[in-house]
Formats: structure tokens, sequence, C-alpha cells
């Protein structure tokens, strides 16, 4: 009888802190966000936040923003990321597990510093008066302040864009490095015989293959800066938003009666997410990325 | 006549390649081969063999020497002009293409057009015994059916010169034997000349009109299988085709002497001074009790009593230790009932089935 | 793939990837140290200290923000490794039924963005008293962080197999034994990948760490974001070098450990050799 119970004995603990904390959370916030609050007497259900929610053109506007700046980050820092894989594939070439290891532990640079300090690092970067724009007046290229573009805290989100690609740069070029790595010389080897040149061999054998593990590592830079916060809510503007920064705006905006439609943008997020989540599981599960190139 | 003439080939590898690469060092290589023939590298782990393959495909570079096709210097032609075709030991079949797509890869590299490719690439696929397995994906294919496609891969280009890269030795022992025959055919069928790399001399031995038996990076003997058999070049040779009784001595006089024996052997008019090895084929050895018996002149005879009877396939291998050496001979099963472990007896041997090599 | 001497653009892509990494820091730096930095100069004009100084010396605060992000960290990765190796081991070596929905359920923070459950939850844990407190800030740090440890440990349980804690029950271990001795040592590193995730994840919270701490649980992020949202420059750059070095140094740290527990485990098991 323990034998058959004893799984579901080691996993009590990890899962009882998980449904408690964190699906708890979700499931009073979605309470909360039907109007149902007890300790100060509102025990009605009612969609009223939500409609009105659906009904504000801050939302609609917001959510195109976030999807908005959410693929363009995605789309960077895949096209950066590839880039750099690519770079790394050729320096390794002929140097052994020593240069290997020397990248691998400076490109967790970026991804181990926190996301606000490589949110300060862009603004230092491109604010019209930072460190590219003193460049550029430097060489001549500009003469005044406001020759330089906006691209920090500007509407467009280009402050938040330019952080998430340079920050998941290094993340999606490690989820595409393996798979080059594998095609080893053999393979070259092999296409070669048949007649491929290097223009061949890149575009019938290297670009298929890095193909999925490069799609789906784009797809989870998506779906993260779809839900986050640090950096919108550094680098963008009051209006309009990023989906979580509007939620704390309605959140934290003093009155009580704007936190229910904070908690249904919460809630619709959340559900975004899992969407976003399932289509990339599936996704990255049916092109088994690595198989087959040993 | 589309020879292929190997001429002074030559490649050195530094220190530190070494380790990393076992085929070390080949020494100059020359060697022709005819237009249609199944020529095998036959020789154990490191001699060579696959850096000579790889310098015929154009994988690697020689240092010196050149590779002439009929009339053409190909030496400095780049593998993928060369229209020489290669399987190697991993089928390496584009994981993210289907079969069709994979056999018709040559193709699509000389820009032919995808009807014609499909088609061709099918016909091939029948050829090797696939027939219907064109949509499917590599991963969905065993081993020897991965292997298959290879050569169909390797063939439907029409190549001048098939190379192959002990393709079999991956394969468990039957299919290998399907396979060796499937290449015979395909041999026969199709006219190609083939190089074969391969360590396994009984693969050597079954498919090859001639064997170039290779060691520590240089080429040693070039015959047919027969030749090669009966009349090892070296030691070495000798050794790694799995002869036995190979004996050490040295030359006096017109006569042999065995290294730890008093047996001498006159080999007068075939002797020369450098004579190193005697070989004894086992099966040339023949097993008498009768120790009555004396030798004729033509003839010698070595005393001793058996050691060990060990059934091989249909026949029985008879160990029998005299003075200082343990000869092997092959007998018939009903020779081997007649006689036990212990018993003296008497092997002797024809001067003319002796081979002596000069080392 | 190439042939052999592409030197002059692997020195490129070298210097292209070298660049890549370090050239943002470069004005980071440089602001940490400067006094007044004007367009468009390329430098700054003057350098000074005054800024360190500030924030490693003049303001208490510094310090005690750095204490209490890195002792939320450590208690949050301590609590997540104990409900982890349970919980992979369960995954790995036993059947279980529903498999999927357990698994849903742990890594479901992975993919729903941490501050939707912590404001849910906010208002219950200000009945409750858990809101200013550090307690409660450490348990809103471990949904977000808990996953990846589960999934560090999870991967290093399925390259353990069950021959080594086999072989050690022949030889007489117990169950407390065995996991010492045998699964314990095998696991850590991937133990202590998952920890270091943990404490990375923890120590740049922000969102959470504020809502939850409501300003009194002072971390370093809270701490540095007003200077990093239009204060001083001088200040916020140093604040953000000390805010990553901070996280750098806890991933040497942890490593370092792992390197010594290896080396007191190889020394011991090297006498314990020569012993018998």
């Amino acid at each position: 009888m323990l034998r058959k119970i004893k799984p579901y004995l080691l996993l009590f603990p990890a899962i009882i802190t998980i449904v408690l904390l964190f699906f708890g959370g979700l499931f009073d916030g979605f309470l909360k966000s039907l109007g149902y609050f007890p300790a100060i007497g509102e025990t009605e259900f009612s969609l009223k936040a939500y409609s009105s929610l659906l009904q504000s053109d801050a939302f609609w506007d917001s959510l195109i923003v976030t999807i908005r700046i959410a693929a363009l980050s995605a789309a960077i820092s895949a096209i950066l990321g590839a880039i750099v894989a690519v770079a790394l594939f050729m320096i390794q070439e002929t140097s052994k597990s020593r240069a290997l290891n020397f990248w691998n532990r400076l490109f967790q640079l970026p991804l181990t510093i926190p996301h606000l300090v490589g949110g300060y690092v862009i603004v230092l970067l491109f604010m019209q008066s930072g460190f590219l724009s003193k460049i550029l007046a430097a060489i001549g290229v500009i003469d005044q302040i406001p020759d330089f573009p906006v691209l920090v805290n500007d509407s467009f989100g280009w402050g938040i864009i330019l952080t998430y690609a340079w920050k998941e740069a290094p993340f999606v070029a490690l989820m595409v490095y393996p798979v080059l790595a594998r095609i080893h010389k053999q393979w070259r080897d092999v296409s070669r015989v048949y007649g491929a040149k290097n223009r061949d061999f890149i575009r019938e054998i290297v670009v298929p293959a890095i193909l999925p593990a490069w799609t789906v590592a784009a797809f989870i830079v998506f779906v993260f800066t779809f839900s986050a916060f640090e950096v919108p809510f550094l680098l963008g503007v009051t209006y309009p938003s990023m989906l979580p920064v509007y939620s704390y705006q309605l959140y934290s905006s003093g009155t009580l009666v704007d936190r229910p439609e904070a908690l249904a943008v919460n809630l619709v997020l959340a559900l975004l997410t899992v969407l976003l989540g399932l289509i990339a599981y599936y996704f990255s599960k049916r092109w088994n990325v690595l198989k087959g190139w040993e | 006549m589309n020879q292929l003439r190997i001429t002074q080939l030559e490649k050195k590898f530094g220190e530190r390649k070494k380790e990393e690469n076992p085929a070390f060092s080949l020494k100059p290589v020359h060697l022709t081969i005819e237009e249609g023939e199944f020529f095998s590298l036959l020789g154990p782990s490191g001699c060579g063999k696959t850096t000579l393959l790889k310098l015929l495909a154009g994988l690697e570079q020689a240092d010196d020497g050149e590779v002439w096709v009929g009339e053409a210097n190909i030496t400095n032609v780049p593998s993928e002009a060369r229209n020489f075709a290669m399987v190697f030991q991993q089928p390496l079949l584009f994981p993210h293409m289907n079969v069709e797509d994979n056999i018709a890869f040559g193709l699509k590299m000389k820009r032919v057009k995808r009807a014609e490719r499909i088609e061709r690439a099918l016909e091939m696929l029948g050829h090797v015994g696939l027939k219907g397995y064109g949509k499917r994906f590599p991963n969905e294919l065993s081993g020897g059916q991965q292997q298959r496609a290879a050569l169909a891969r390797a063939l439907v280009s029409d190549p001048r010169i098939l190379l192959m890269d002990e393709p079999f030795s991956a394969l468990d022992p039957s299919l290998r034997e399907e396979m060796r025959d499937l290449l015979s055919r395909i041999h026969q069928e199709f006219g190609t000349t083939i190089i074969f790399v391969t360590h396994d001399r009984e693969e050597a031995f079954h498919l090859s009109d001639r064997i170039g038996v290779m060691s520590d990076g240089e080429l040693v003997q070039v015959a047919e299988a027969k030749e090669l058999y009966e009349k090892p070049a070296s030691a070495q040779v000798a050794a790694f085709l799995g002869l036995k009784n190979i004996l050490k001595g040295s030359m006096e006089a017109g006569n042999f002497i065995m290294e730890n024996s008093s047996l001498q052997v006159a080999v007068a008019g075939q002797g020369e001074p450098s004579m190193t090895h005697m070989v004894i084929h086992p099966e040339k050895l023949q097993l008498s009790t009768d120790l009555m018996e004396q030798p004729t002149t033509e003839e010698i005879f070595f005393e001793g009593t058996v050691k060990q009877l060990r059934f091989n396939h249909g026949f029985y291998l008879c160990i029998v230790q005299t003075e200082n050496i343990e000869l092997e001979c092959s007998i018939s099963s009903r020779q081997a009932e007649a006689v036990s472990i212990g018993e003296k007896v008497k092997l002797s041997v024809h001067l003319k089935d002796l081979h002596f090599i000069s080392q | 793939m190439m042939k052999k001497n592409h030197l002059p653009a692997k020195i490129f892509l070298f210097l292209f990837l070298l660049m890549f990494i370090f050239l943002p820091f470069i004005p980071l730096v440089l602001t940490s140290f400067s006094y007044n930095w004007i367009w468009p100069n390329v430098m700054p004009e003057s350098f000074s200290l005054s800024a360190w100084d500030y924030v490693l010396f003049e303001n208490s605060s510094t310090w005690q923000a750095i204490g209490v992000s890195l002792l939320i960290a450590f208690i949050v990765t301590a609590v997540n490794i104990i409900l982890a190796v349970p919980a992979a081991n369960a995954f790995v070596r036993y059947p279980l039924r529903g498999k999927w929905l357990f698994e849903a359920i742990i890594f479901a923070p992975i993919v729903i963005p941490p501050f939707v459950a912590v404001m849910g939850i906010h208002l219950t844990f200000l009945r409750i008293g858990l809101t200013e407190t550090i307690f409660g800030v450490v348990l809103a740090h471990i949904s977000p962080t808990l996953p990846y440890v589960v999934r560090a440990a999870i991967t290093s349980y399925s390259t353990l197999s069950v021959d080594w804690e086999n072989q050690a029950r022949m030889l007489g271990a117990g169950p407390f034994s065995r996991f010492y001795h045998v699964v314990l040592p095998h696991l850590m590193p991937g133990i202590a990948a998952g920890a270091s995730l943990s404490i990375l994840i923890s120590l740049s919270q922000y969102l959470i760490t504020f809502i939850i701490g409501s300003g009194q649980v002072m971390t370093l992020p809270i701490l540095l974001f007003p200077f990093i949202s239009g204060g001083d420059p001088a200040i916020a750059s140093s604040y953000s070098l000390l805010f990553a070095g901070m996280a750098i140094v806890a991933l040497l740290i942890l490593d370092l450990a792992l390197k010594r527990y290896y080396k007191k485990k190889q020394a011991a098991a090297a006498i314990k050799g020569v012993r018998e």
C-alpha cells in the first residue's frame, strides 16, 4: 500500500505549495475580478469588470502594443541570436573544448544580469543624450541632441524592443548552437561528395536543420516579452502601455474600483500565455529538435 | 579507357593530428585501377585505407602525387566537382528529408529537374529493394534499409567511381551478407568502378576483383584474392589474412633453417638470401597417424602430439605441438573422429606448397 | 565546411561577439565613475568616486538591501531544493497516474507570469498579515523559482541509473544511506544549476517584491528603481553595477561551494580507499 502512494507523497509538498501559492493566487484574483470580495462585503458575482475591459480603448490599444513589441523583440533577438550562433560556430570550428567553455561562460553574462540593469544599460546607450548619440556627434553625423531619434520611453516601444533583443539574443544563440554543432564535418563531406558547394550546403542542410530550434526559441522570447513587467515599466510610456504595465496601473490607481478590472486583465493575460505556451509545447515536441543529426 | 591512376600519392599528418586522427601518414601510393573493377583496400584499423579513400574523394588534400581518371588530372579538382559517389560507414541520410529526396540530392546539386530526379530516385529504390519507401523519413528505416538508401543515393547519379568506406561494418552478420550480395549484383548490373575499404578479409575476398592490402600507411600488396592468400608478400599481410603456421627463420647455403628448430628445408632453385619466413597453409598439411612412414624428397615431415581439436563450420582445426612450434592443420570430421588429444601424429607438406617470404 | 584559413574572418567574428556582449557595459561603467557627463563628450569630463562613495558607504540602505535580497534568495532556494528533490524523484522513478497534470501544475509559473498570481493573492496576504514581511516575500518568490529547480532535479535524476542504488543495496546500504552517498552526489551538479537559476530569478524580482513588501521590504532592485527611472545617472549606474555584481557573485559562490564539496568528497573517498 505504501509503495503505491509513495510517489504521491513525494510529490505532495511541491504540488501543495504551488497549488496554494500560485493557483490559489490565480483563483483569488479571478474571484476578485468577478467582484467577489467578502472582506469588504461584496458577495455578488458580476462580469462588469470584463465588459468594461472589452469596451475600453485603453485595453485594446494595450493589447496591440503588447503584441507588436513582443513580436518585434522576438524577431530581432532571433536574427541576432542566429548571427551570434553562426559566428560562434565558425570560430569554434578548429578550436576545442576550451574555447567552447570560454564562450559559454561569456554568453551567460547578458543572461545573468537582471532585466532592470539590462534596461538601464539600453537607456544609457540609446537615450537622446546617450552614449551612441555622443559617438555619432563626435563623428559628425548629428549636430544636436534632438537629431538623435527617440528610442527610450518612446510610444512605439523601441527601448523595450532593444532591451529584449540584446538580452535574449544569447538565449536564442544557445538554443540554436547545439544543433549547429551537431552538423559536423561528416555531413559536410557527404554533401560535398554529392556536389554541394558551400552555398548549397547552407541552404539545403544547415537552415532546415536549425529552423525548428530557432523557431521555438523565438516563440519563447515572444511569450516571455509578452508577459514581462519590469522592462516595459522602465522603458515604456504611460500610454499606451504593455498589458502587464496596464494591469499594474489599474491595480495601483488608488481606488478599489479599478482592481477588478486589473485582475480581469491579468486573467486575460494568463489565458493568452497558456494558449501560447501550449502552442510552443506542441510544436517543440513535434519537431523534435535535435534528433537524427549525431 | 577510364582507368583510375594514382601516382606517388602521399599525405603526412603532424604529431598532434595523429592523436585526433588515427589514420596517420600515408606513404607514397602507386596504383592503377581499371574501369569497372571492384577493388578492395584491406587492412587493420589505422592502416591508412580511409585516408587514401578520402584523398581519392577529394575530401582531403594530398601533400604530393597525382590522381588521374582517364586523360584528366583530377588531383586539384574539388570534391564537389569530381563526380565520384561515396558511401560512408554511417548512412548519413539527411534527417530532415524523406528517402526519395535524399536519394535525389546529388541530382539536385546537378540542377536536374525535380520530376526527372524523383523518377530516377524511385527507379534506384527498386534496384536496392526499397520500393515504396520513398516517402518515409530516415528515422523510420532500419540500419540496413538506411544503408541501402545510401547506396541508392550513390548510384543514382551514375558516378564514374563509387567509393565505399566500410559501409557494412555497422550491420549485423546476416544483414552484412545480404548487403554484400546486393552490392555484387549491382556491380554486375551497372559495371561501376568500385573502391571498397574494409578490415574484414572475408568481405574483401568475397566481393573483389583485386585486393590492395595496406599496413601502417603503406600499400603492401596488390593481387587477386587467390594469389594474396597463397602468396602473401609479408608476414604482416599473412597474419592479417588469418594465415597460420607462419614460421620465422633464415637462409643458409640454400637451406631455409627455422628458428628454434632443427628443421631445414632445401629450397634450391627458389631460394633467396633474404627469405625470412615460411608459410604453410593449414589445408596443405596432411595429417597421418602412421609414424613409420618416411618423407620423400618432395616433402617435409613434422612430428608432434595433438594438442587441440577445434570445430569450425564443418571441418576441424587440429593443433599439433611439434618440437618448439605449434602447427595448425585442417582435417575433415571423419579424420577428427579417428584422432585424439595427446596422440602422436605426423604432418606432411609438399615442398611446392610451401610459401616463402622475403622481408 | 570552411577551408582552413579564414583567420581574418575569425578575428572579426571574435571581436563582433565580444563587442556585442561588452559594449553596452561601457557607458554603464563610465557613468558610474563620472561626475558630470555633458553631451556630446564621448568620455566624461571629470571622473569622481562620489557616486560609489554614496552607494557603498553613505547610504546605509545599500548593504541592508543587499542583505535582504540575498537572504530571501537563499531561503527561497533552500526551500525549493527541499520541495523539488522528492518531487523529481517521484516524476522520474515512479509510475504516476495523471503525471501530465502534476507536470502542468508545477511548470505553470513558467508560462503564466507570476505577478498575476501575486496580485490575486495580495489582498489575502494583507488580511493574514503576510504583507510587509520578509516571510511573505519569500512565499511570493517560491512560485516563479520552484519550477526551474524541479526541472533541473528531473534532468539530474533521469541520468542516475537505478543500478547504482541497487549496487549499494546489495552492499547493505539502507534508504537514507543510499540517498546520502549515492543519489545526492549525483544530483549535486544538476541541483546547483537549478539553484543558480532560482537565486538569479529571486534576486531580480521587482514587481512581486514591491506588491507584497509594499515598500517595506527593501531589496536591491527596489532600492535601485527610483534611481534608474530618472534619478542621478552616476548613482543609478553604480547601483546597477552593484546589482549585476551581486548576481554574479552569488552564482560564483554557489559554483565554488560545489567545487569544494566535490574536492572534499574526492579527498574523503581517496582516503577511504587507501584505508581499506
